[in-house]
């Protein structure tokens, strides 16, 4: 199993009644609520907290992209991979990762990930999302109509310019290039394992099946709501002849540690609150703007709905992120939905070796800062996790199945050490 | 009662629905972003005294879409074919929204296209003083009620036709986000596409007509462009009318086509 540290890097200081106040945390935040300064220590705080969580023994640390996002301050994953590549030793850096549609040209993204990939001495993981349409289509503009087929495009453009022995000629419709000939080049060969963050759909287990790539399922609804979304990639998996190995598969989880289940659940009530009623306070049009989704979502959509229609089936509360506002979710709720994993080491333990083996996941993804959380509880949380659910979990299908997709640095003896210079 | 007759006109874009009705001199209609099922009121009302001649476009209904037709320069080379096919060319039109813009993009690249135009609610400017609502960032109640104020002819648009069974639900749900998706895709993310710089060229008499409620592309857009335009009349707002104007009033767009075609 491999554990993964996954910072979102949140605005802290998100007024209390924001829900109430504001229409959406994501693309027409007030940009009143923004403090520089509050920024300027976030970020030390953030990269502090990555780099602590690299240096007591998780196998990798993760960032990822969003913009106009009062709960995600990397517009760039890039920059902030780039300076963990300086200040970390063996980790992997995971960039889950650069929205390729939203490059011009996508090229940049092959080059800003070898620099990563050379500076890091080959640790990095590429990941591609399509990109939310908070990001994609209205921060940035992109038209949902061919916003995907941008998407396979750069995708396309990018692995060729990794892997190409010779400059070419690139004729996409959306980009045109007469010499694509990155400078420089990745260390990993022929390039870094590549991650697809996906949503639910059957197309991309499809594509991730077809390209031999790792799917990450990023829900931010914890892993009794993923079981039906993994069990569906297995199946799929399963339909396609390929085998059931966990660490083609990813999934992120909310978790907070501590010495007694009762002062986990007192620990962690405030940050988690502050996540899933502000961060995720969603004005909902945001989130599906027409043509986002391909028709077979839409279609497979419409059928659930007609169905549901005909049984008459009572409505659920559905969970907010994409559908609702995120209001209202109460503490309890959100550790009995299984949002976020609460309790003593050996009880996170047991739950995470439920969530792995439930879900066939190799690659655990651990949100251990959210929220408003402060660096101080953070890093009690991750080194309580380091220390006391690692050693449980970090054996899981280790003996029985390959990793095929983790990073393969430089050995250490070709490695430059880093610093040294001031 | 008029006799609707139905018939599919090959394109390179594959076949277009085409409903044709009445008796008289041709007039082409081009719907707006609801797309076309069947001839609209508006379109009857027409037909008492014209052959209205009217096109589903591509992804807006009946006639599938058609994935090659991604920018606005795609559209109107196909719409310069679809006009070819029909034999239109050189006859009067009537366009909606979106369809109003292509139409002007259309008559300002082949002035002959149109011999008049009466140009619904265009989109295809942007003033950054009086941008009018992002449509797409409503919601589907809330877009409905600024695409058409009356709430019968709203209920109407959003009804399920008796005797659907349950694939002809799921086909009426995936056509109803493929038109939405089809007609986003001509104003995103802002509607300006360069239109401004071309409307010098339009040989057409071109009508201008506003919804006097019309949130999404403001009347005081009619100005605009009839500053831009070399022959334009900007008729009165029709009270009462949203966006779409030709669902909202269709007896007196009908009234303004007959008199420009009078």
């Amino acid at each position: 199993m491999r554990s993964l540290w996954f910072h979102l890097m949140p605005y802290p200081d998100l007024p209390d009644g924001f829900a109430d106040h504001h229409r959406s945390v994501w693309v027409d935040i007030d940009p009143g609520l923004y403090d520089p300064e509050v920024g300027h220590r976030a970020y030390h705080d953030y990269l502090d907290e990555l780099e602590y969580a690299a240096s007591v023994g998780f196998d990798g640390i993760c960032v990822n992209e969003h913009h106009a996002n009062g709960y995600g301050l990397m517009p760039s994953p890039n920059l902030m991979a780039a300076t963990l590549a300086r200040s970390t030793d063996d980790a992997a850096i995971v960039v889950m990762g650069d929205s390729l549609a939203l490059y011009n040209p996508p090229l940049r993204v092959a080059e800003e990930l070898a620099m990563v990939d050379g500076l890091s001495g080959g640790r990095l993981v590429a990941g591609f999302p399509v990109g939310t349409p908070m990001d994609t289509c209205f921060a940035y503009g992109m038209n949902p109509l061919t916003l995907r087929e941008r998407y396979h495009e750069a995708h396309d453009l990018v692995v060729r310019a990794w892997t190409a022995e010779e400059p070419f000629a690139f004729n996409g419709t959306y980009t045109k290039l007469r010499y694509v000939n990155p400078w420089p080049r990745p260390v990993q060969q022929p390039h870094p394992p590549i991650w697809i963050p996906g949503g639910g759909s059957v197309e991309t287990w499809e594509w991730c099946a077809e390209m031999d790539y790792v799917y990450s399922y990023l829900s931010y609804f914890g892993y009794k709501a993923g079981q039906a979304t993994m069990r569906g990639f297995w199946q799929r998996m399963a339909d396609l002849g390929r085998e059931p190995n966990p660490f083609q598969a990813g999934f992120i989880q909310f978790v907070g540690v501590a010495d007694t289940d009762a002062e986990a659940r007192r620990l962690y009530r405030e940050p988690a609150e502050y996540f899933f009623n502000r961060c995720l306070h969603l004005y909902p049009p945001f989130a599906d703007p027409p043509g986002y989704q391909t028709e077979a979502t839409v279609r497979a959509g419409v059928e659930g709905m007609v169905a549901r229609a005909a049984a008459r089936s009572a409505g659920r509360k559905k969970a907010p992120m994409g559908s609702s506002t995120g209001g209202g979710f109460t503490f309890d709720e959100m550790v009995e939905l299984g949002y976020v994993v609460i309790g003593s080491p050996t009880s996170v333990a047991e739950q995470l070796v439920d969530v792995a083996t439930t879900l066939n996941v190799g690659n655990l993804m651990l949100l251990l800062q959210f929220g408003n959380m402060d660096r101080d509880l953070t890093m009690f949380n991750t080194d309580l996790v380091a220390r006391e659910v690692l050693p449980e979990i970090r054996g899981l299908f280790e003996d029985e199945w390959e990793h095929r997709w983790w990073p393969i640095p430089m050995g250490a003896g070709r490695r430059r050490s880093v610093g040294g210079a001031r | 009662m008029v006799d609707i007759e139905r018939r599919k006109v090959a394109t390179g874009s594959g076949p277009v629905t085409t409903f044709e009705l009445g008796e008289g001199p041709v007039v082409g209609f081009l719907h707006g972003p609801a797309g076309l099922d069947e001839p609209t009121a508006c379109m009857r009302d027409l037909a008492v005294d014209h052959r209205v001649v009217a096109p589903c476009l591509p992804g807006f209904g009946p006639t599938p879409g058609d994935p090659t037709l991604r920018t606005v320069h795609d559209w109107v080379v196909f719409l310069s074919e679809l006009t070819d096919r029909l034999g239109l060319v050189g006859s009067r039109w009537v366009a909606s929204s979106v369809s109003a813009m292509l139409a002007l993009e259309l008559a300002a690249v082949r002035p002959e296209a149109f011999r008049s135009l009466v140009a619904v609610a265009p989109t295809g400017l942007w003033d950054p003083d009086d941008p009018g609502v992002d449509l797409y960032s409503l919601s589907l109640t809330d877009q409905a009620v600024h695409l058409v104020a009356d709430e019968e002819v709203r209920t109407a648009l959003a009804a399920l036709p008796e005797g659907l069974d349950t694939d002809g639900l799921v086909e009426l749900g995936v056509s109803r986000y493929v038109r939405r998706r089809t007609a986003a895709s001509l104003v995103w993310p802002l509607p300006d596409h360069g239109l401004a710089d071309r409307l010098h060229r339009v040989a057409a008499e071109v009508v201008l007509v506003w919804g006097s409620e019309d949130r999404i592309v403001p009347p005081s857009y009619g100005e605009r462009f009839a500053g831009l335009l070399p022959t334009a009349t900007v008729a009165p707002p029709i009270a009462g009318a949203a966006h779409l104007v030709a669902l909202d009033a269709p007896a007196a767009v009908a009234a303004i086509v007959r008199n420009d075609s009078g």
